[in-house]
């Protein structure tokens, strides 16, 4: 019996040494799924009434200034990389962009057929960080395989330069760190090693190119609490015939017996809308090298207009690049033609459409 | 008795007084705008502070959709370059609901690849690149339809026949109308306005066919209609006083909603102002050069 107690007293004993202290005692506990990256800091900042002088206030407004100023005569450090030596292949995987959706309008292709068309402007996109995959360290969970991604590095990109001055200071560190000035988004693309590209590199819209497939992911238009027909498309019931107070509710929502209950998953009223969806094989109609517009064909692309997507190379195997895209991004040049059309696309400042008789 | 019919005899009669000054007042704003659109083609200077502000009847699509959701000021430019860029390429001439216009289009099924329609403008809608008109005309007792987007570039010509305004907005009541309101030949020769004259609005008053109608145009406050009230039952008449909403002319802030502010429409019009301008009188050459050679096809 002495043993056994001695035996029950080393087991606690050893439970208790300072690495494995567990916090909870409750049996249910599971640890959390989420754990937010090191990048994920608060950035609203409660804004205060600071009592400055006017003096002051024009310092900081002069620092401001230069600040953005060096920012903007920075050279693209792509310049000093290597051109020759990254090579795309079938399997890299490229950087994306932060760009907004800013309207819709009808393009016209050269047979005449009308197109509807959104338009993506990429604003200000830089460069922040790239964590190497062996660095990168998410959280793991038991479904996902980091296994397989280990091979992926993690690229933050930023968008929208923003004033230092509103945002909290964690934020502001994220860019200090690396010599930048905070922006207003922040997002992580997963690229290839030798995709990476350097501290402070901007993105233009010419990093893809007409014609070329995109997956857009962004949230889609928050419509509130919806009831079901709006939410699932169900169809109501009649206005008239005797129903009463039934127009547009569900109806019967499960069997009884054995399935006496209401099943999990089930179409029911709810929040509908502000979810992150990806739309996959948008084509690049046309780009717009002054402004950085893109025009995607088609209106699905999710958001109202003014939200924010990101745009990535496709990855649906038909549609995905075949021959080299500019990699690992194209570079700033100043030489370029202000617009880039689709092969299948009339541009306006043609020649109106004649068709030649066969 | 004689009470009884004094009172409605008076009622009737200040009725048409205040008909007449109603319409009176409704046909001077009508030439008054219409003077105001005719007075800048002539190249004089206007009297407004921003006298581009004229345009927004000749060139209505020019100013974007007052919905604040859709609103962007960098997509509203880069529209407004797209439409100038196809208007150089094609003459879109002035135009109002009313005016007949001749439309020809490439068509790749038809004979010879281009179409030709002529009809009465009975809409105009829409704002930039989305801009549409449709005409209508009846062919072979077979009333016709046709909705064009003004920046197709399959539009090979637009050419007015007629211009002129009519007493609504719009002219769909022209598809219960009797069919000769609507009814136009394909050989019409346009009729040429001397320059500087207003648009002329004309008076005309269509009559309906009995019903049923397509919509209920009594509900409509229609002005160019003639005989409305021989198709109506006293149900209807009922329903049409219930159905009013006198009140919709005072709500300041609908209007405000529809509409886009000066100041936007001044940015605006001052941006496409100097190539509107240039594209006209490059016009204007070209049809001083053109009538030496255009008889010719007509005669022949």
């Amino acid at each position: 019996m002495a043993t056994f107690n001695m035996k029950i007293l080393c087991t606690t004993l050893s439970k208790l040494s300072v690495n494995r202290v567990t916090i909870r005692q409750n049996a249910y506990y599971k640890p959390p799924k989420y754990r937010p990256p090191h990048w994920f800091m608060p950035k609203e900042r409660v804004m205060s009434e600071d009592m400055l002088t006017q003096e002051n206030r024009d310092f900081i407004e002069e620092i401001k200034q230069e600040k953005l100023n060096s920012q903007s005569a920075l050279e693209s450090p792509l310049a000093n990389v290597d051109q020759q030596t990254v090579k795309w292949n079938y399997y890299t995987r490229r950087v994306g962009l932060i760009a907004r959706k800013i309207g819709n309008y009808p393009l016209w292709s050269k047979d005449g057929k009308k197109f509807q068309t959104t338009l993506l402007q990429v604003v200000d996109n830089h460069v922040i960080k790239y964590i190497p995959p062996e660095e990168f360290n998410p959280m793991r969970t038991k479904k996902i395989c980091w296994k397989e991604k280990r091979t992926l590095g993690c690229l933050l990109v930023g968008s929208e330069t923003v004033d230092p001055s509103t945002v909290t200071k964690d934020y502001c560190g994220i860019f200090n760190s690396v010599g930048m000035l905070p922006k207003r988004f922040l997002f992580r693309f997963m690229v290839s090693r030798n995709a990476a590209l350097p501290t402070g590199t901007p993105l233009f819209a010419t990093h893809f190119r007409v014609g070329d497939y995109v997956d857009v992911r962004a949230k889609t238009i928050d419509r509130g609490f919806q009831g079901v027909m709006k939410r699932w498309g169900f169809s109501g019931m009649p206005a008239s015939h005797g129903v009463t107070k039934t127009h547009r509710r569900p109806g019967n929502i499960g069997a009884g017996g054995e399935k006496a209950r209401v099943w999990p998953g089930t179409k029911m009223p709810g929040h509908m809308g502000n979810r992150w969806r990806t739309l996959r094989g948008v084509k690049i109609l046309r780009i717009n090298t002054q402004h950085n517009i893109l025009w995607m064909l088609g209106v699905g692309i999710p958001g109202e207009t003014g939200a924010v997507c990101y745009l990535y190379d496709t990855v649906l195997p038909l549609k995905k690049l075949k021959v080299a895209p500019p990699f690992p991004t194209h570079p700033a040049s100043h030489d370029l033609p202000l617009e880039y059309y689709d092969e299948s696309i009339h541009p306006f400042e043609e020649q109106t459409i004649m068709f030649d008789e066969a | 008795m004689a009470l009884v019919i004094r009172k409605p005899a008076i009622d009737i009669l200040s009725a048409a007084k205040w008909m007449i000054r109603k319409d009176c007042r409704a046909l001077s704003s009508l030439v008054e705008k219409a003077e105001e659109a005719e007075k800048r083609p002539v190249g004089r200077r206007p009297r407004f502070q921003n006298p581009a502000l004229e345009y927004r009847h000749i060139f209505p699509e020019f100013l974007p959709d007052p919905n604040p959701k859709w609103r962007n000021s960098l997509r509203e430019k880069m529209e407004r370059a797209d439409m100038l860029k196809r208007r150089s390429q094609i003459d879109i001439p002035e135009f109002y609901v009313g005016s007949v216009l001749a439309v020809t289009i490439s068509d790749p099924h038809a004979q010879g690849k281009t179409n030709r329609f002529v009809g009465i403008c009975i809409e105009r809608k829409g704002c930039g690149l989305r801009a549409e008109f449709t005409l209508r005309n009846v062919v072979d007792h077979q009333g016709v339809e046709i909705r064009y987007d003004l920046y197709d570039p399959t539009i090979q010509s637009i050419q007015v026949l007629r211009l002129e305004k009519r007493l609504d907005d719009k002219l769909l009541y022209l598809r219960d109308a009797l069919p000769e309101y609507s009814t136009f030949p394909f050989d019409m020769d346009p009729e040429i306005l001397p320059e500087g004259t207003p648009v002329p609005v004309n008076p005309v008053q269509v009559k309906l066919k009995p019903r049923p109608w397509l919509e209920r145009w009594e509900r409509q406050e229609l002005k160019g209609v003639s005989n409305i009230e021989e198709h109506l039952k006293e149900k209807d008449r009922i329903r049409r006083e219930l159905r009013k909403t006198p009140w919709e002319k005072y709500d300041l802030m609908k209007e405000y909603r529809k509409t886009i502010p000066v100041e936007d429409q001044s940015e605006i019009w001052g941006e496409v102002h100097n190539q509107l301008n240039q594209l006209r009188l490059s016009r204007k050459k070209m049809f001083k050069k053109r009538p030496i050679s255009t008889p010719k096809p007509q005669l022949g």
